[in-house]
């Protein structure tokens, strides 16, 4: 059980640590910066974690990763286009900017690699915990990105979309927002490739008072990759935050979500859905802070699970103690959609205010046999049946979006995933 | 409002560290040397006269104790333990197995005695009955009079076991388990350490090594036994741990309910309980299994008390058993305890009604584990955890149902309560599902009793205090609902002591 052994470094954990020593004179970087680099990947030397560690308890990382993919800066990408017309896009092919700065008004955009040069960046590489191996990872080998900070007061017609491609090799990015106070805008995240490609990204998220911003992330690496993020946010007194996700690809997948709400009034929604399929392992998990008085937040996850595919859910809330007033509402429901599918679940509460309403519910389960013979009844054969309830259960979560290009947007995407996947 | 002034000062007289069970009572004692070593295990084995077999057994625990690390995920903070400093074994001196009332010390029937548990006047009654042929008409006459059968078990051995012949009737074996190790080896052999095995966890395996007593109950084929079985555990001995085992078996068709109950000395250290408990049900078999847990749980500023770390688990090993555990927690420093079912058989069932109530600094890390891995098995968890003062008090639950288990079936429900803003509740819930039959269900809520219900209640003419006893009352119905009648009654009590001082 808890016996010690000093283990031996896995071919994954060789290959990050060789990778570091070899492309050490690249990694763009002042003395600050590069301090932070040799924290980082010491934490990869000591052992990627293992389902020891409680947060890992469910994706055996050290286990799972059994490879990881070269580097190659010329691996071609294919152009994406947008999930909603009209938007302003920035794309990073293999992990480099390829964009020019030239951005919307009230937003400007630099290269995250002149930060990373001119040292400013820093302090946002720390680490969340001795526990947080995709910061390490991304950390120690973070190149580029976007560093986009909209202006106090701007609302974006359109949305940003920050698309991140990899063509099969490895890659790791940070894509660092700042809304100023008042400002409203919609951010679409795009993570998606070619190949057995590795891929880390950190997204931080930092809200002015009063904003109002959507974040949308659609994940959609192929069957082969690697995909291991974080979706980190700090939200200001009465700003709200409103984040959708969806995995819908990737063999190995770990989303974080890091989410602090710092500001009272500061409201917080997430929902998502997790399509998992073949021999996918996906990995969602969502740490929230409830650190001062009055603030709510609502999650609603949503998973389907067919073949041999494994899926996670781990979502912790805390409430600080000095939390008082708040509203805490978290749900997961999931539909396991073939014999070999396999899903867990972890919906923590750590409560410390005593004046506080929180709640969690779970239900892992199969089609409802009493759903489905009502339609069947109805003279709809059982396959079309299933397609309908199944949609219905994924699209609840979606229309609470309300945004009707958005909604009508990942409804597409959601039905393109049915036609190949199911 | 000085009338709720007066009550706080009222309250506040009467606050955590007026622990009812805390007096100390001074009984000559027969104690094995400080500290744990393969000679520790040897002294207790040799003690207790046990065969070669089950010395063999402690040492090896012993050995793979000495590979083991503490655990420290739960959610519970305190100092190291000096394994070191503990006294393992430690008997009222004039007991070489006592046969009757008669010749056990006097003053250790006056510590149950004050305890409320009569097992003179039980006895005695049991004495003046005929006694009845026909078991059936002992059924009745049983739940009549709501007679129970007793072990008392204090420090580290059993000093009375009451009923015993009315049960042998019945073909019923209640005794303790040093006695069933010399007159049963072979049942003990068979099914000892078989749901909860040597190597299970750290605390298991010491308690493997080191056990010094418990309760051993073997209800053969098709009897129901008649009467409630239940043991009363004592922590007298300063300094000393204890470390009980307890093992019941269920065969085929039968029906078992046992109560366990524990209190301690109020002490300035903290003192460390460390039990095991295996249960067994067979095809058609039910075993109900209540505890009353009242350890010493330090005095207001978090000194002292009891550490409560106990390996409980239930094997519903045969199709269509049943296996439900009931707890009202409210004693020790710390609580670490875990009562599962592994749900072998098919359309086995599994249990869990739990009432926590923590209060000055206690710390509760408590739950359980549903393991389906048979065909049909339903499992039900419904868990209420009460914090108040600066306890912290977690849920921490797992089902699971594996790959074969088909149509597993679970509903979880914990719900916390919190008084006062220094405390703090968590909930950990654990849920794997690896089939897709499976329907498992949670759902936890965490809240402070809301000021509306209050304010309704108060409204009536009820005072703040009894206001609040009784909203904890009704959050708290359903699992007290479990519980045979002679508990309900001591646990909604202790609850209400427990709460005292909270308001405020």
């Amino acid at each position: 059980m808890n016996i010690h052994a000093t283990p031996q470094r896995t071919p994954a954990e060789t290959a990050f640590v060789d990778a570091f020593g070899d492309r050490l004179t690249q990694l763009p970087g002042d003395p600050a910066v590069m301090v932070k680099r040799d924290g980082a990947i010491e934490q990869v030397k000591a052992g990627l974690p293992t389902r020891r560690i409680e947060s890992w308890h469910y994706t055996d990382l050290r286990r799972l990763l059994t490879s990881v993919a070269d580097f190659d800066a010329a691996a071609s990408t294919t152009a994406l286009a947008p999930l909603i017309e009209g938007s302003k896009v920035l794309t990073l092919a293999n992990g480099v900017s390829v964009d020019d700065k030239a951005a919307l008004d009230g937003v400007s955009v630099v290269r995250l690699s002149e930060k990373l040069v001119d040292g400013s960046f820093a302090p946002a590489l720390d680490l969340y915990g001795s526990d947080d191996a995709i910061g390490a990872v991304n950390s120690a080998f973070v190149a580029d990105g976007y560093f986009v900070d909209i202006a106090d007061g701007i609302e974006l017609e359109q949305p940003l979309e920050l698309q991140n491609l990899q063509g099969g090799a490895q890659s790791h990015v940070r894509l660092p927002v700042r809304a100023g106070k008042g400002v409203k805008a919609t951010i679409v995240e795009r993570q998606t490739g070619t190949g057995a490609a590795t891929v880390s990204c950190v997204s931080q998220l930092l809200i002015g008072d009063d904003a109002e911003i959507t974040w949308v992330i659609v994940q959609e690496q192929p069957d082969t990759a690697t995909h291991v993020a974080q979706f980190k946010a700090e939200i200001g007194a009465n700003a709200k935050l409103r984040l959708f996700f969806m995995n819908a690809g990737g063999k190995l997948v770990r989303q974080e979500v890091i989410v602090k709400a710092a500001g009272e009034g500061a409201e917080f929604t997430m929902r998502g859905v997790n399509l998992l399929s073949g021999d996918a392992h996906t990995d969602v998990t969502m740490v929230l802070d409830h650190a001062v008085p009055n603030t709510s937040s609502t999650e609603l996850v949503r998973n389907i699970v067919t073949g041999r595919a494994k899926g996670v859910f781990q979502g912790r809330i805390n409430v600080h103690q000095y939390a008082q007033k708040t509203d805490a509402k978290m749900a997961c429901n999931t539909l396991l959609l073939s014999d070999d599918a396999e899903f867990s679940t972890k919906p923590e509460l750590e409560i410390f205010a005593d004046d506080v309403q929180c709640g969690h519910g779970a239900t892992v389960t199969e089609i409802d046999r009493t759903h489905l013979f009502y339609l069947m009844a109805r003279g709809i054969e059982e396959k079309a049946a299933r397609g309908l309830l199944v949609k219905a259960f994924l699209a609840e979560v979606i229309e609470e979006m309300e945004d009707e290009p958005l909604v009508e947007a990942l409804e597409a995407k959601l039905n393109d995933w049915f036609e190949t996947h199911v | 409002m000085p009338a709720v002034q007066e009550t706080i000062e009222q309250v506040r007289k009467i606050d955590v560290d007026q622990y009812k069970y805390g007096f100390e009572s001074f009984i000559e004692m027969d104690k094995a040397p400080k500290g744990l070593s393969e000679d520790t295990v040897r002294f207790i084995s040799a003690k207790k006269g046990e065969p070669a077999w089950m010395l063999e057994w402690r040492l090896e625990a012993y050995r793979r104790w000495l590979t083991l690390e503490e655990p420290n995920w739960a959610r519970v903070d305190y100092p190291k333990i000096d394994f070191q400093d503990i006294y393992y074994y430690a008997a009222p001196k004039s007991t070489p197995g006592p046969t009757s009332l008669d010749e056990v010390d006097p003053e250790i029937l006056k510590v149950y005695e004050k305890l409320g548990i009569p097992l003179k006047e039980q006895e005695i009654l049991a004495g003046v009955q005929k006694p009845v042929e026909d078991t059936e008409e002992a059924n009745d006459n049983v739940y009549k009079s709501g007679r129970v059968a007793v072990d008392a078990v204090f420090d580290s051995v059993s000093v009375v076991t009451t009923f015993k012949k009315e049960l042998a009737a019945a073909g019923v074996i209640f005794c303790s388990i040093s006695e069933a190790i010399r007159e049963h080896p072979e049942l003990v052999k068979k099914y000892i350490g078989s749901v909860v095995p040597t190597t299970d966890n750290y605390y298991a395996t010491l308690n493997s090594a080191v056990f010094t007593d418990g309760s051993f109950v073997f209800v053969p084929k098709g009897v129901r036994c008649p009467m409630e079985l239940s043991t009363y555990f004592r922590i007298n001995e300063k300094n000393t741990g204890q470390f009980e085992r307890t093992l019941i078996i269920c065969e085929e068709g039968a029906y078992v309910s046992y109560l366990e109950g524990c209190t301690a000395p109020q002490r300035d250290e903290n003192q460390l309980h460390a039990a095991v408990v295996e249960l067994v049900a067979l095809d058609d078999a039910e075993i109900k299994y209540s505890t009353v847990q009242n350890w010493y749980p330090g005095d207001a500023q978090g000194k002292g008390g009891i550490y409560n770390f106990v390996t409980k688990r239930g094997d519903c090993r045969g199709d269509r058993s049943k296996i439900s555990w009931t707890q009202v927690e409210t004693g020790s420093a710390i609580t670490w305890k875990y009562p599962s079912c592994i749900l072998r058989g098919d359309d086995s069932q599994g249990e869990f009604y739990s009432i926590a109530v923590s209060n000055g600094y206690q710390q509760v890390d408590s739950g359980t584990k549903m393991i389906h891995l048979g065909k049909n098995t339903r499992s039900r968890i419904i868990s209420k955890g009460i914090a108040a003062g600066f306890s912290q008090n977690t849920y921490r639950g797992q089902v699971s149902a594996h790959r074969k288990a088909t149509n597993a079936r679970n509903f979880t429900n914990c719900d916390s309560l919190l008084i006062g803003d220094q405390c703090g509740a968590h909930t950990v819930p654990y849920m794997e599902a690896k089939n897709a039959t499976a329907q498992f269900e949670h759902e936890a809520t965490t809240s402070k009793i809301s000021d509306d219900q209050k304010f309704y209640v108060m409204q009536r003419g009820i005072p703040e205090e009894e206001a609040i006893a009784l909203i904890v009352n009704g959050f708290v119905k359903e699992v007290i609902q479990e519980l045979p009648m002679e508990f309900a009654v001591e646990a909604q009590k202790l609850i209400g002591i427990s709460l005292e001082g909270s308001v405020g």
